[in-house]
């Protein structure tokens, strides 16, 4: 179940919490969250391949923070353009640049100045060249119509307040066939007014 | 996933459940409002 955003929920004060939460997990991952993060939780969680992810740089595994796995959702090509809206420390992001090749490429978009200057970084730390990571919002992506072959999020979609919005953004930029392998959290019960009004509720 | 056919995706499927708040101090609220993770597939028609 997709939560309904209420009208009067002050979006301004939800983007700036989610924009301070996720900078506190890009300076320190190991702080006080009440959600987990890093590679030992991807992998004992959500499956993903330790060895796969003990190759790609520390601090991109260590800020991650998802809720599922979208690799699992079959393969990513050579030579595919690739997406991660979210990308956060770029976790996802440098092993979808792993899959696509070198003639492929893997853009990340992150609101966050700090987590994208980490997934920047660890492309290069990995010597991944066809990276890059743009600043921008969900609900506004910066990249043109029919762009991606393939547009991943984990983990990310269910902060935005207008889930159509940022779902019709990643139809946008899909070419005619693209895939979208989309990874989040829902609700199975009905919430109270009170609670789809609470941003920290909305931030966790 | 009624707002993704919505906007015009096909094929759209949830693929697999997880269990991401397990463990965490979050975890009775999780439980209590059947908060999980899942992967969902979806298509852009050609």
């Amino acid at each position: 179940m997709a939560i309904a955003c209420p009208i009067d929920l002050d979006t301004r004060k939800l983007h700036d919490e989610i924009q301070s939460i996720y900078a506190r997990v890009a300076e320190d991952p190991t702080g006080d969250f009440h959600f987990h993060r890093g590679p030992d939780y991807a992998a004992q969680f959500l499956g993903y391949d330790r060895s796969a992810l003990a190759a790609l740089p520390r601090q991109s595994t260590a800020s991650f923070a998802g809720v599922a796995n979208p690799h699992l959702m079959g393969p990513i090509g050579k030579g595919a353009v690739v997406i991660d809206i979210g990308c956060g420390a770029g976790m996802d992001l440098l092993l979808a640049a792993k899959s696509v090749g070198p003639r492929g490429r893997a853009i990340g978009v992150d609101m966050t100045e700090a987590m994208a200057e980490k997934a920047r970084s660890s492309a290069l730390m990995a010597g991944l060249r066809n990276v890059e990571v743009r600043i921008g919002d969900a609900m506004s992506l910066p990249l043109e119509d029919a762009s991606a072959d393939i547009v991943i999020s984990n983990g990310v979609l269910n902060l935005t307040p207008d889930k159509s919005v940022a779902y019709g953004e990643a139809f946008r930029i899909l070419k005619p066939g693209g895939r979208f392998l989309y990874a989040d959290i829902v609700v199975g019960a009905e919430l109270s007014e009170s609670i789809r009004r609470d941003v920290d509720l909305w931030t966790g | 996933m009624e707002i993704l056919r919505g906007i015009g995706f096909q094929d759209v499927e949830l693929r697999r459940r997880f269990d991401p708040f397990r463990a965490t101090t979050k975890e009775a609220v999780a439980r209590k409002f059947g908060v999980i993770g899942v992967n969902v597939y979806a298509r852009k028609p050609n």
